[in-house]
């Protein structure tokens, strides 16, 4: 491993260890509209925007066990859900080009939506019987516009801070995703 | 080398894929005591310290912002909650008020159950509905008539709260006058046109008890040779005809004798206070009985 990718995993990491603090300290002590926004997922989605599919889906990996360890679940649900996450997200990114703040947070809504839908049905089949479509309408879609709106100010942040690059603004090439 | 580049993301993510179900798996299947749950314990061991600090740094925050959230449902919830109030200060004040007519008819049973009535005495209970306009007269209107068994010249009694210390609160009110179908009119003894025929207990002191126009009870035509003692109670002695015998009427508070009088001049407090009189009973007395003539 080169310099240049020991510095990108590095940033990477320090992405991760910005989620974990974030995530534990502040943002599932806030509720709000009685849903917790999913700071794991939304730094996978912004990943796989700046840094591309592989990249995302590697972090979603290690976020969702270091999540299924911090609220005690089943070791690798969400581990298995981000990365999923992760790496279709980030195929999207490259192919569609979401550069700005709200195209990321667009995306990342969309994908909280989908891997909460993912999510719900892993917990309808596996889990005690929940009511699935009152979950739609008291989880999933609020907790959707609440990834959807913490994303474009963190995505703003981390670019500023150089913490991740910008998104290219100019679609890749099929299979193609940032390096 | 982009299709080799794109076969080794699509390797890693496979890995990654399958890492997470076997992880998954092993989850489900070991004990709770297996490795991966040991090892999850374990980190979470590590990160339970921080989400306690966690939760704790953040409680301000939380309070400041459920405080700022419940900001704008106060308005319209204090405008619920005046209306409960109102709503609750009216049927506490019902209660309240059916609290004391409670107090007010058990006293009245009370003094009906232990008062020496002639025998076959019957009551008939009656709220009172009218008051004299001015302190020149001293009457009530009940609403019980004749169509209810009232009629004129029956004694009427009644109970209110003690008006002093040792005053029992029971006695006489006074007497019917006037009668109608569904009500009645009753001179109070402190009318000043009211004269009782009284004794004082504990002595053969005999007179006649008069109200006055400010509500003063005075006993009359008692000999000044005979003893009374302030803090005697004072009942009817049943002379004249309306009024049955024993009825207590007030006591005694004071004494006193003018050289020109040839009476003492006895001044009794009547123990129903007549400004909160509202429920009275009027004495149906058999006329075998008699009154005490």
């Amino acid at each position: 491993m080169d310099r240049r990718r020991l510095l990108i995993a590095g940033k990477v990491l320090t992405v991760l260890v910005i989620a974990v603090v974030l995530q534990v300290f502040v943002v599932s002590q806030v509720s709000v509209l009685g849903v917790t926004a999913d700071l794991f997922l939304v730094l996978t989605v912004i990943v796989a925007v700046t840094r591309g599919p592989l990249e995302a889906a590697t972090f979603g990996f290690v976020a969702g066990l270091v999540a299924d360890t911090a609220y005690l679940q089943p070791l690798g649900v969400r581990a298995l859900v981000y990365v999923l996450t992760g790496y279709f997200a980030g195929l999207v990114a490259a192919r569609l080009a979401f550069s700005g703040p709200w195209g990321v947070a667009l995306l990342a809504g969309t994908a909280s939506f989908i891997a909460q839908f993912v999510f719900g049905v892993f917990q309808f089949v596996m889990g005690p019987r929940a009511a699935f479509l009152t979950m739609l309408g008291t989880q999933m879609l609020p907790e959707a516009v609440l990834d959807g709106l913490l994303t474009a100010p963190l995505y703003v942040f981390l670019v500023r801070v150089r913490l991740l690059p910008r998104a290219p603004s100019e679609p890749a090439g099929p299979g193609g995703g940032a390096t | 080398m982009p299709r080799n580049k794109t076969t080794w993301r699509r390797s890693i993510f496979v890995v990654l894929i399958i890492a997470s179900l076997a992880i998954l798996t092993v989850s489900f299947r070991e004990s709770d005591s297996g490795p991966v749950h040991a090892v999850q314990q374990f980190a979470a061991g590590l990160l339970s310290p921080l989400q306690t600090f966690g939760a704790r740094a953040a409680q301000p925050f939380k309070d400041g912002y459920e405080w700022v959230r419940t900001l704008w449902s106060a308005h319209q919830e204090a405008e619920r909650l005046a209306k409960e109030l109102q709503e609750l200060q009216g049927e506490a004040i019902k209660l309240q008020e059916q609290a004391e007519e409670n107090e007010r008819l058990r006293a009245l049973l009370e003094f009906r159950e232990k008062g020496t009535f002639p025998l076959g005495t019957d009551f008939v209970v009656a709220d009172v509905i009218g008051k004299s306009p001015t302190k020149w007269q001293a009457w009530i209107q009940i609403d019980k008539g004749s169509a209810d068994g009232v009629q004129v010249d029956q004694a009427v009694v009644g109970a209110t709260p003690n008006v002093g210390e040792g005053l029992a609160g029971k006695g006489l009110v006074g007497k019917v006058v006037a009668v109608t179908p569904h009500t009645a009119k009753v001179v109070l003894i402190i009318d000043s046109s009211s004269s009782v025929a009284a004794k004082v207990q504990g002595s053969r002191a005999e007179g006649i008890v008069e109200g006055s126009v400010t509500g003063r009870l005075v006993m009359d035509y008692v000999d000044r040779d005979v003893v009374v003692e302030p803090k005697r109670v004072v009942v009817t002695s049943g002379y004249g005809g309306v009024y049955p015998q024993d009825i207590p009427i007030g006591i005694v508070t004071s004494v006193g004798e003018q050289d020109v009088n040839i009476y003492k001049e006895i001044e009794v407090q009547p123990f129903i206070d007549f400004r909160v009189l509202e429920e009275v009973m009027v004495l149906l007395v058999p006329s075998a009985s008699g009154t005490g003539g």
